[in-house]
């Protein structure tokens, strides 16, 4: 099971070349398995459960208490999917920053790195095997909380539409796997568990303030004339807006759900700008905004572990 | 086919050399003892050899295969009892070895390594409230899933008491009978003398010398120290010693009874057999041999050795 498929087959003389290692999927299994089981105290992952279980319950009894008129309209479960969204935009990225700020830098500073490398397995396959371990204990969580939370939810929901509460689901699952990778990724890079806490600290404050103010400031300089108030500059700050991880959140949910549909004034607003609504602002693109997010941050982290010192 | 021939391997940190174009071969089957003080180069070495570094020059090959471009290979033949490492704390024992199974593909039974290792009482407890010795016996345990070719054990005897340092010396008995080389790295001879084959002695990144126990001992001309009890103190009989090529630091206590000092590096009987030629009754000899321990001080500090 564990063949060598080493790709460098220029083996070094000098060792100044860089080698790369391979990935071998029972590999990758095994470091996802064994951290799976390590990661998780149970209380953590019932902890989760129940509190994905709760927000949705809460949620879902607000609306049938105050949420007549939504009712009356047949929307309730888009209106579940807005209220619930708000909370998870926010809480997941804290949860996934928090499950997997340790996952490298801990196991490096303690030296347990040395046991999962002593084995057969490669550098990538750790890297990998600690992405789908972690990510797993989120998405279980995410997963078992909606679940139980759905016979509650359909009972109180006048109109409860299983498409949007799955889609909800598993469009948060992506959300929470893309902040895993980047949280994995940042904790590879350093060696250090304080450093991987500080780039968790900075990556909450690049999406939840660095970009929201970075937007703010290119219209405020546009209307104050400081930038050319063109299509370009426009066109800019739009597409800016639509790479944020938290964007690309509430965009994909409004693909995959009914929820926040671009509106039609919207939509003609837009085309009266730029000739046609930009391939930035439609749904699709967001779903390959929200992807990039998952696959980009592990990526650069597969390569760079490879080529360090442990 | 050597186990481990590492080639003019150079490492530096910065302006730090912490390996300097350091050159040895481990042969197969043997069980070979790395030894050197804390900081020259040990686990730079082995970290080199499996792949947790990177060399600054030179090569490292294990098993035959380059250490850098076969590393995944060279590991799933390769057990590990690694220095400096933390055991997972919420993992029992059982699925620390369950792991390691898994990970080399390999059908052992947890319990039977365990009992090897002398920890089945402690196999479905938590890691984390493991004492260090607890810990080296689940590590040496993992390293020795899959009947490895190579055991790389970095300071094992870490944490040890006597008794578990024996345990764990037998254990490398048994894997070196088995058919596997020992790559045995310790800053204590003791450790490494009642099972090493040969030994390698690294002081600031570099060998200062590769051979057999006895052959350390030799080199380092210590050799053996000779007390004579004899009938009378004859300064001819003396002289004809001193003379002998073998023999230094000759000495003569006239006292009750007389007796006779001297380092003797060949064989003692030639000494003996001067004494009687020369009309000296030998009434009683003993010797002490210079402890490898000295030997190791004397390669890493510098400082003489003589038999005591």
């Amino acid at each position: 099971m564990s063949a060598e498929t080493g790709t460098d087959a220029s083996a070094s003389r000098t060792g100044t070349t860089s080698s790369t290692s391979s990935v071998n999927p029972d590999s990758v299994r095994a470091v996802a398995r064994k951290d799976f089981r390590d990661s998780i105290r149970s209380w953590v992952f019932w902890g989760l459960s129940i509190f994905f279980f709760m927000l949705l319950v809460a949620t879902t009894g607000i609306i049938s208490y105050f949420g007549d008129d939504i009712a009356a309209q047949g929307q309730t479960t888009t209106a579940l999917v807005g209220l619930v969204q708000g909370i998870t935009s926010l809480v997941i990225p804290l949860i996934a920053l928090i499950l997997g700020w340790k996952s490298i830098a801990g196991e490096r500073e303690s030296g347990s790195l040395k046991i999962l490398l002593s084995l057969p397995h490669s550098r990538k396959d750790v890297l990998l095997g600690k992405l789908i371990g972690r990510s797993t204990v989120l998405s279980v969580s995410l997963i078992a909380g909606f679940v139980l939370a759905a016979i509650v939810v359909a009972a109180l929901l006048g109109s409860f539409s299983v498409a949007d509460y799955a889609g909800l689901l598993a469009v948060s699952i992506l959300y929470g796997v893309a902040y895993t990778s980047l949280a994995v990724s940042l904790s590879s890079v350093t060696r250090s568990t304080t450093i991987a806490g500080a780039a968790m600290f900075g990556l909450f404050v690049l999406f939840y303030i660095i970009w929201d103010t970075v937007i703010v400031a290119l219209s405020m300089l546009m209307n104050a004339g400081y930038l050319p108030q063109n299509e370009t500059t426009a066109q800019a700050t739009l597409l800016f807006n639509s790479l944020s991880l938290n964007s690309a959140y509430q965009n994909v949910l409004s693909l995959v759900t009914s929820m926040g549909e671009t509106s039609p004034q919207t939509v003609a607003l837009l085309e009266g700008m730029f000739g046609s609504v930009p391939f930035y602002l439609q749904d699709w693109f967001s779903f390959i905004i929200l992807l990039a997010w998952i696959v980009v941050p592990i990526a650069i982290a597969l390569y760079r572990f490879d080529r360090v010192d442990l | 086919m050597p186990a481990l021939r590492v080639d003019e391997l150079t490492k530096s940190y910065g302006q730090t050399l912490a390996l300097d174009t350091l050159s040895f071969e481990v042969h197969e089957g043997e069980v070979f003892g790395f030894l050197g003080p804390n900081g020259a180069g040990k686990s730079t070495t082995i970290n080199v050899v499996l792949d947790f570094i990177r060399p600054t020059a030179g090569r490292v090959e294990v098993l035959g295969l380059d250490a850098q471009a076969h590393s995944r290979e060279i590991r799933s033949r390769t057990g590990v009892l690694p220095e400096g490492y933390q055991v997972y704390d919420r993992l029992t024992a059982r699925q620390h070895l369950e792991f390691a199974i898994e990970s080399k593909g390999s059908d052992d039974e947890p319990e039977a390594l365990l009992e090897r290792v002398g920890l089945t009482d402690a196999i479905d407890r938590k890691a984390g409230g493991y004492s260090k010795g607890m810990a080296q016996r689940l590590m040496l345990a993992m390293a020795l899933v899959g009947e490895p070719d190579l055991l790389i054990l970095d300071e094992p005897s870490t944490g040890l008491d006597p008794n578990g340092a024996r345990e764990m010396r037998e254990i490398v008995r048994e894997e070196n009978a088995r058919g596997a080389t020992v790559f045995f790295s310790s800053h204590s001879m003791e450790q490494v003398e009642a099972v090493c084959d040969r030994v390698g002695i690294l002081q600031d990144g570099q060998m200062v010398a590769v051979d057999s126990v006895e052959g350390l001992r030799d080199s380092i001309g210590g050799g053996t120290s000779l007390r004579v009890t004899v009938d009378r103190i004859d300064d001819d009989a003396l002289q004809a010693v001193r003379s002998l090529p073998t023999v230094s630091n000759v000495a003569a206590e006239d006292r009750d009874p007389p007796t006779i000092t001297a380092q003797v590096d060949g064989s003692k009987t030639t000494v003996l057999a001067e004494l009687e030629d020369h009309g000296v009754e030998v009434r009683d000899f003993s010797t002490t041999e210079a402890s490898l321990e000295d030997v190791f001080q004397s390669y890493t500090t510098g400082a003489e050795v003589t038999a005591r």
